[in-house]
């Protein structure tokens, strides 16, 4: 597992100087300052509500352009090559550059915490709330990160793999609004596999391991799936 | 030092690797020679463990690369036909990461950086990123990656392909002074590089190993054995033809009013030549045995759509 820390630490020097990544940070900064001005004058309340929800729906947009590079760009450069025949394995190289763009998004979050200030400033949120917020946008970010390393290791096009990315994570946001199309009964059934479902505890400010548990296991089955995906040009 | 055996790689119905075998002792540097397509970079990626067999065996140092592949990768050093680089990252940076990688000790690193660097002409380079490098500076940054944790095998794909004369010379030097101490397998399409570093070589063809041995007994490969070069006056070509034991005459054009011309016979036809010389036939100037080159060798084993691919 030694090589993730330095495998993390290449990632966030390519990170910094990525004009990209410096220009899906904007546009999720916009977004959330965009969501942040509709939800308080909307509602009137000091909270994040309106905030959490739709800043999630952005993350399912941004991340996998955020993490696209990392796969289809190694493989294209030739420095895939490199990685996998160097001393370390597949999962901790995986791990390492998951990690990297989970640093990246708390980073991003980082950015937002102005709005929770502008909160304090003219009113009185409940810092309890805008905590369990944050911890539901922070255990999305980390499943969503995975789903688009996953697509970026099947893809040799960064482009085509943050696409993907974002066709792959599309049916967690549908599955719990698909009441129209599926009937009543099947949408209840299929509620459990929704993000927002789980993210909706975490607005209100209810902590409850299910919706921990059910982003932590999202992580770990993409960051599974990707490193098989890397590995199996070994019996391919 | 690496023992290969049976090696086979089949990509679905097409067999890019047929049946090949061969050994490379320590210390020895060895030609990988084919045309493109043949199996060369398919057989490198076998040994460093980029993909696996189909069938056979491969042991670097002892270690089978399938079975046993961290064992291999650490005393691998690997360039591969492009040079593993990150534009965004600066030489400095990107050899401190390799160094890393390939788990040099925290206490080593700074020292072994700075050796590799000065031994492939980097020094003072730290700072530049390696998007800015030209062709010739990156390739050397792709070897430093390779000789940078001093493994004991260096695998070499093409390390001169697209460099300008000056570069190339610079590249050969750096594998020349890795000789006796490593053992280098570099593959090249180009006859010269194999004749300027290696003294022994593999002939891969259509993921068949069809030649190998020292250069000597590859150039004897060359069908028709070799030449005998004259330089002569009053005898034409087709009288030249009707000496005892000559079968093939082939003009060289005119040197200083004599007329050269390479000769193929049976055997060795200098002394007859010299003998209708003094007996007054004709005149010479030269008499020399030629061996063949590497080329008509090489020609001859692949034949020649495979020599012109």
């Amino acid at each position: 597992m030694s090589g993730v820390y330095t495998i993390w630490k290449k990632e966030m020097r390519v990170y910094a100087v990525n004009p990209t990544a410096y220009a899906f940070l904007a546009v999720f900064l916009f977004l959330s300052g965009l969501f942040f001005y509709l939800g308080v004058t909307l509602t009137g309340e000091a909270s994040l509500r309106v905030l959490s929800s739709n800043l999630a729906i952005a993350e399912l947009f941004v991340l996998p352009m955020l993490t696209m590079r990392h796969f289809a760009e190694e493989r294209r450069q030739g420095t895939l090559e490199m990685l996998l025949t160097s001393p370390i394995s597949p999962f901790a190289l995986v791990l390492g550059k998951w990690l990297a763009s989970v640093t990246l998004c708390v980073l991003m979050f980082l950015g937002t915490a102005v709005l929770p200030a502008i909160l304090a400033y003219y009113g009185e949120p409940d810092w309890g709330v805008v905590a369990t917020t944050y911890l539901g946008l922070f255990l999305a970010a980390c499943a969503f990160s995975a789903a688009g390393l996953f697509s970026s290791s099947l893809l040799d096009d960064q482009l085509a793999a943050g696409l993907v990315g974002v066709l792959l994570l599309l049916p967690f946001w549908l599955v719990g609004r698909a009441e129209a199309l599926v009937g009543d009964d099947l949408a209840a059934k299929l509620q459990p596999f929704g993000v927002l479902t789980h993210l909706e505890s975490f607005g209100r400010g209810v902590l409850d391991t299910a919706d921990i548990y059910y982003f932590l296991a999202m992580s770990f089955a993409f960051l599974f799936l990707t490193t098989r995906s890397l590995e199996s040009r070994r019996w391919r | 030092m690496i023992e290969v055996s049976g090696l086979t790689k089949a990509y679905g119905p097409r067999v890019a690797l047929d049946d090949v075998s061969f050994t490379v002792q320590k210390g020895e540097i060895v030609g990988f020679l084919g045309p493109n397509g043949a199996g060369k970079t398919t057989t490198m990626r076998i040994l460093t463990g980029y993909i696996p067999a189909t069938a056979g065996v491969a042991k670097v140092a002892g270690f089978d690369v399938f079975d046993e592949p961290y064992a291999v990768r650490e005393r691998v050093g690997y360039l591969p036909e492009t040079p593993p680089l990150y534009p965004e990252l600066s030489v400095g940076d990107y050899l401190q990461f390799c160094a890393e990688l390939r788990g040099v000790p925290r206490a080593r690193r700074a020292g072994r950086i700075g050796e590799t660097m000065e031994r492939v002409g980097l020094r003072g380079w730290e700072g530049r990123l390696l998007g800015s490098l030209s062709k010739g500076y990156r390739q050397r940054v792709g070897f430093a990656q390779a000789i940078l944790h001093d493994p004991p095998v260096l695998i070499l794909d093409e390390p001169t392909s697209g460099l300008d004369p000056a570069q190339v010379a610079g590249i050969r030097e750096l594998v020349l002074s890795l000789a006796g101490s490593h053992t280098v397998i570099l593959s090249t399409h180009i006859l010269s590089e194999v004749e300027a570093l290696c003294p022994r070589a593999l002939v891969i063809h259509r993921g068949r190993l069809v030649a190998q041995g020292t250069l000597d007994e590859l150039r004897a490969l060359a069908p028709g054995g070799a030449w005998t070069y004259v330089e002569v006056r009053g005898i034409e070509g087709p009288q030249l033809g009707r000496l005892p034991g000559v079968r093939v005459v082939e003009p060289l054009g005119e040197v200083q009013g004599w007329a050269a011309w390479r000769v193929r016979a049976e055997g060795d036809p200098r002394e007859m030549l010299a003998a209708r010389a003094q007996a007054g036939e004709f005149s010479l100037r030269a008499l020399e045995r030629r061996a063949p080159s590497l080329e008509e060798a090489f020609i001859g084993v692949v034949g020649r759509e495979g020599a012109a691919a």
